[in-house]
């Protein structure tokens, strides 16, 4: 598809789902991941220029073919914008979806959504100056949002995968048995995850990749959270120890996504939610999540040569560094 | 057969030389960063070349002490998070922490040096 009629199949579908002329301007590709590709347009509506992101899965994601689809979650496009669409609706702040593109859109499957400005670069948001204000006010914000997304009715996104503590971890080993990768420290992190898996937590939706890096902020705080298509359904504090994982740190020196403390975060999520916080339940989660990102590095260097480029081949020597942080947390270094 | 000169190590430095004060100052977005994430790439080759040798040995006898038995680094450590996985030694057994914890720090010597002092 040439790039003239790539605009002119957009623009026909922003005519047909949001509003005509629908006239695209200023389509730029913003970044092309493994699974999809988003692109930052403007388009003529009903007289008004506004402003969206088209994003697009890209043709390997959910390959039948693929022998490890279904193993771990991972929302097909119009499942991921029915999500954002139900959060929305739970007063989350997350991208309001436009349009899910249907196959008579010629444009594959995908959906727009508006166009939320503000930065998404974790580094930026932890060093400039004129976020001080928002990184006082983000662990508060991310507890209340958390508490939010936990209260989005199952029943409304029946397409989640639900997942067990133990079932989340079970799903973990396949993909390295899958690999064929060995590694003492990555069955170390395993069995101890195994060992000390929560039994009783509560059950609800869960974003799965709530972290910086995928918070748009603004100099007043968090504006709209992206990013949710490994949407599933099972323990909520998992997303509370995931964006406390040193990784999503960025380098920053507190707790809470480099930023926020996490009696800030805990106290936020309490008001909102009317549920305690058990801070050791949290450490699991954090602890856990560095094995499940040690994961993610290898799996992200090793798949199939020919879509592994400089930096995923990269990401795969970072599979130590979570690791590392994993042992220091469970042996009280952190 | 005498060494080829020069050495692998000082052939990736001049890379390196040339990509960093050379190459990536007339670059930016895009490919400035694969230009760095290249140097990164080529400095990780580099520390591989200089300290894995001394590693692996060490990393051998630590196994051949854990396991009671001798054998190649590789297949030793493979029997090693075998016998994790099917509980045939305890992940809290303080020699086992050792290795795990040394193999990671080396690892990183080599990976990401930096990570360790953060």
């Amino acid at each position: 598809m040439t790039n003239e009629d790539f605009s002119a199949r957009l623009q026909a579908a922003i005519a047909r789902h949001v509003g005509a002329p629908g006239t695209v301007h200023d389509l730029n590709r913003l970044t092309g991941g493994a699974n999809k590709t988003t692109w930052s347009f403007d388009a003529e509506v009903a007289g008004a220029r506004e402003q969206f992101i088209l994003q697009l899965a890209s043709p390997r994601a959910n390959d039948e073919s693929n022998p490890l689809a279904g193993v771990s979650p991972h929302l097909i496009a119009n499942e991921d914008a029915r999500l954002m669409i139900a959060a929305v609706k739970a007063g989350v702040p997350a991208p309001r979806v436009r349009a899910i593109l249907k196959d008579d859109d010629g444009l594959g499957p995908g959906y727009v959504t508006e166009r939320v400005a503000g930065e998404t670069l974790a580094t930026k948001i932890l060093r400039e100056e004129r976020f001080a204000g928002a990184r006082a006010t983000m662990a508060k914000q991310c507890g209340t949002i958390l508490a939010a997304i936990h209260r989005i009715p199952v029943a409304e996104v029946p397409f989640l995968m639900k997942l067990t503590p133990l079932e989340h971890i079970a799903a973990q080993r396949r993909i390295i048995e899958f690999y064929g990768f060995h590694s003492p420290a990555l069955e170390l992190g395993l069995k101890w995850a195994e060992q000390h898996a929560p039994r009783n937590g509560r059950h609800t939706v869960v974003h799965g990749d709530f972290r910086a890096g995928n918070f748009i902020v603004g100099e007043e705080g968090i504006r709209c959270v992206l990013d949710w298509e490994i949407g599933q359904s099972g323990d909520p504090m998992q997303d509370l120890g995931w964006v406390c994982v040193k990784t999503w740190r960025f380098g920053g020196k507190k707790p809470v996504g480099g930023f926020g403390t996490r009696e800030d975060l805990f106290e936020a999520y309490e008001k909102a939610s009317g549920h305690s916080v058990d801070p050791a339940h949290v450490r699991f989660w954090e602890a856990y999540g560095s094995v499940r990102w040690g994961i993610g590095c290898f799996s992200m260097g090793t798949r199939g040569t020919e879509e592994v480029g400089i930096e995923r081949c990269a990401i795969g020597r970072r599979v130590e560094e979570p690791l590392w942080d994993f042992l220091n947390l469970i042996e009280g270094h952190d | 057969m005498p060494q080829s000169s020069p050495k692998a190590a000082v052939l990736l430095e001049a890379a390196v030389k040339y990509l960093e004060s050379e190459l990536m100052p007339t670059l930016d977005g895009y490919y400035r960063f694969q230009t760095r994430v290249t140097v990164n790439v080529l400095n990780t080759v580099r520390r591989e070349l200089e300290l894995r040798t001394a590693q692996a040995e060490a990393e051998r006898s630590r196994l051949v002490a854990i396991l009671g038995h001798d054998g190649e680094v590789e297949a030793l450590s493979v029997e090693l998070a075998e016998k994790i996985r099917v509980g045939a030694i305890s992940i809290d057994d303080p020699s086992l922490r050792a290795h795990v914890r040394q193999s990671l720090a080396d690892a990183l010597a080599i990976n990401n040096p930096k990570w360790m002092t953060r």
